[in-house]
This record gives structure tokens, sequence and C-alpha cells, in this order.
């Protein structure tokens, strides 16, 4: 069999719509997980141990269980506890979850990755601990952070196509609706491959420009 | 001023102070000396609780700083200025100077910039505003750092080996600023191993060894006429 591309071609819109629900997915997820990480971090730098104790709890199951079986737990598995989610809310609860526990990690080490002596020299000068973290260590702990960051946000935008098995009718389950009217396997997951490296690449150009912003700061 | 009475402290089983007691008075210049290993640095930064002691007291002006809030009060009033500068390296010189009065005191931005100006001609850094910590010196750092301690108008100064991580041509920079300081009246608690400096600034040099204070008395009295035998041994490796 010959590749033919023309076939697919009508089918154009469906692909986007899919795209634009992995997008919103996406964006949502990486959002929710963003703030959640950023808690999670600095629960896991707290001085407080309750609060240590329940984000190492949160990184140790959310990263020590795959994904797909997070998403089916809150999918599936919740209704029979009598709490029902839609197929969306499932989907991004349990992306932002995962990627918050990985936030979690990437944020701590990066604030530990600051040198001591600089929080000590916000302890001198009086600074309480939420402006040190503010003012001090948050900045400098944010040029560590962002590459890994990135990394993880390209892996979520990936993950989302597990959301599919949830019944969600993103990018990646367009293309078994269309390969049922037109069998055309390749042409279709190619072309769903394509847009995948498309919304990963445009992650990838904003993250080089905020890196190139922040070393503008950097002439240390 | 600052009193701290049957210090102790230790890092888990390793005991590094043995019953501190020492006394600052207003506007007493205090340099303690002694070998590497003694306790020194531990003594300062017990003191702005940047270490945490295990018995004994710490008071400052009368009340004690185990508690947050005489804590928060001596950290207000008692600068401090660390063997590696720790100087903020995101921010340039001035914008360092200007952090602790607008962050801490709530002081306005164009106030802060002029006292930040000022002080930074003080430390012989005019022209030098708009450099970051990476492009300067470490004679040229450790005044900033000199500065951004002073802009907090503080009563008090420790000083943690300030010179210990300079160039040897660089000691005398930093050390010239530290006396115009001193002549102003500034309390001052030095941890340093410049004996010029001690003689020529100290009203009090303490010595201390293994944790424990060994003898305290004037310049003349430690440097001249050391009692204690590990005193004298110290004195006369370091002045050879």
């Amino acid at each position: 069999m010959k590749l033919d591309y023309s076939v697919i071609m009508p089918f154009m819109p469906v692909f986007l719509e899919g795209a634009w629900m992995t997008v919103k997915l996406s964006v949502l997820s990486l959002a929710l997980g963003l703030v959640l990480g950023i808690i999670g971090g600095l629960c896991k730098t707290s001085a407080i141990w309750p609060l240590r104790a329940v984000a190492n709890l949160y990184t140790w199951i959310f990263r020590g269980t795959p994904l797909l079986v997070q998403l089916f737990i809150l999918y599936f598995g919740l209704p029979q506890l009598g709490i029902t989610m839609g197929p969306f809310q499932a989907g991004v609860l349990g992306m932002a979850l995962n990627t918050g526990a990985y936030v979690t990690e990437i944020v701590r080490s990066g604030l530990t990755a600051v040198d001591r002596g600089q929080s000590e020299a916000a302890s001198a000068l009086g600074m309480s601990r939420s402006v040190a973290l503010f003012r001090v260590i948050g900045p400098q702990a944010i040029k560590v952070i962002i590459p890994p960051l990135v990394n993880q946000f390209i892996m979520t935008i990936k993950n989302s196509s597990m959301v599919s098995l949830v019944t969600i009718t993103e990018l990646f389950r367009t293309g078994e609706s269309v390969i049922v009217s037109t069998f055309r396997s390749f042409e279709v997951y190619t072309v769903i491959a394509i847009m995948y490296l498309i919304m990963t690449s445009l992650l990838m150009i904003v993250a080089k420009q905020l890196e190139k912003g922040m070393s503008a700061h950097d002439r240390a | 001023m600052i009193e701290l009475n049957q210090v102790n402290k230790s890092y888990g089983k390793h005991q590094v102070l043995f019953d501190i007691n020492l006394t600052i008075a207003k506007r007493e210049k205090v340099v303690i000396l002694g070998p590497s290993g003694s306790g020194k640095s531990t003594v300062l930064r017990c003191i702005n609780g940047l270490e945490t002691i295990q018995s004994g007291d710490i008071r400052y002006e009368g009340a004690s700083v185990l508690g947050d809030k005489a804590m928060r009060k001596l950290r207000l009033e008692v600068g401090m200025v660390f063997q590696r500068f720790h100087l903020f390296p995101h921010r340039t010189a001035l914008e360092n100077v200007m952090e602790g009065p607008i962050w801490v005191k709530g002081m306005k931005k164009h106030e802060a910039k002029e006292l930040a100006t000022d002080l930074l001609a003080k430390v012989g850094l005019s022209g030098k505003e708009d450099s970051y910590p990476g492009k300067l010196s470490g004679g040229q750092q450790q005044r900033v750092a000199i500065a951004r301690s002073l802009a907090m108008q503080p009563k008090a100064i420790l000083f943690d080996e300030p010179t210990s991580a300079l160039d040897p041509e660089l000691v005398g920079e930093v050390l010239s600023v530290m006396k115009e300081v001193a002549a102003e009246g500034m309390s001052m608690v030095v941890v340093t191993h410049e004996i010029g400096f001690a003689r020529e600034v100290a009203d009090r040099i303490v010595f201390m060894d293994q944790g424990k204070v060994i003898e305290t008395g004037t310049p003349d009295e430690i440097l001249d006429r050391p009692q204690h035998v590990r005193t004298q041994s110290f004195l006369s490796r370091i002045l050879k």
C-alpha cells in the first residue's frame, strides 16, 4: 500500500479539535501542577516536620505509581466511593497531581541548590523567611529550576495522550476515529506525532527565550 | 549590650563551645583571636541565632534572645559581615545595600537609594553602584557587604573573619573601612587573625582555644604579656 496523506486531509478539523483538547488539558494541568509543585517544594524545605512528611508522602505515591493507574483510580475507582468526576476533570486532576509531584522535587532541589550563605545573609539582615524566599532565595533558585521544569512540562504534554483511556477525545484518540474510516494508520499517527512535536517545540522556544532573559540578569 | 552566659554548643556529640561567658558593652570593640577550630566563629553565629545553643543564655539589651521576638530585635540592630561576603549575586552593589532598608525596614525606594549611594561612597566604591558582585574584587565585595550591614543603621556589627578570604593585597582596604566604622563609635565583635588590627582597634581581646575562652584582656595584656601558655604559643606561631 502506498502512502497517501491526501486521504486523511479532510479529517484535519478532527485532528485540530483533538489537538485543542490536548492543549487545554495540558495547560490546565501544567498550571495546577506548577502551583502544587511550588507548595510541595516549599513544604519539603520547611522547618516544620508535618509539612515535610505530607510532601514526602505525596511525592512518594505520585512518582512511584504509573500515571495511567492514577487516572484509572480517579475516573473508574472513585465512583465506587461515591466520588464521580467527568472525564475532563479526572484527566486534569490526575495529570496535575502527577506533574505536581515531579515539580515538587524540581523546586526542592532548586531551593536547596542556593548557597546556604544566602539565607544566612538574609537572616542576618533581619529578613523574615518569606521575604528571604521572595527576594533572595527564589530569584536564584529559578535559574536552576527552569531547565528541568521545561523538561517536565514536555513530559506532561506527551503524557496527556494517556487520558484518552479515560474516554477523553484528545489528539491521540482522534487517530482511532480517523483510522476507522480511512484505514491509514501510518499517515494518521505520523500526523499526530507532528502535531505533538509542534506543541512541544513551541514550549521549548518559549523556554529558550525565558532562559535568555534570565541570564541577562546574571552578570556574575 | 550583648551578654553570653555559660553558653554550650554542640553538633551532635561533638561539643564545640564550653561555658562561654562574654559581655560586649555599648561602643566596645572586642576582637576574638584563636587558632582555627577554636569556636570563635561559632560564638558570633550563636549571638545572632545562625546556630542554636544547647544550654546557657544570650541576652541583648537585657532580654534573652532565645525567644523569637528578642532575636528579631537583635537581628534588626546587630549586623553581620561574613568571611565569604554572601552578597546577593543577582543584585547590583547598590541594590545589595538597598535591600535591607526597603524590605526589612520599609524605607521608601528613593530614600534607600540615597542612603545606599552615600554608604558606597563611604566605603570607597563610588562608581561601582551598578556593578554586580561577580564583577567586583573580593575586597570590593567585602566593602559592599559592610555597606549593606551599615544600611540597617545597626548598633553593633559582628565581623566573621572578614579578611580571611581575601588576597593579601586586598586586606588593607577592608581593614581601613573597618577602622573608620570603629572610629565612629560602632560596637564591634571581630573574629580575625589580623593582630595589627586587634592591637590598634580592640578595647579588649578574647583568646579562645578548643571551644573555651582562655583569657581576656586589653591588647597590651594579651599580645605583650599573655598569661596562658596556649595564648603564648598561638601568638608566637602567628607573629613569626
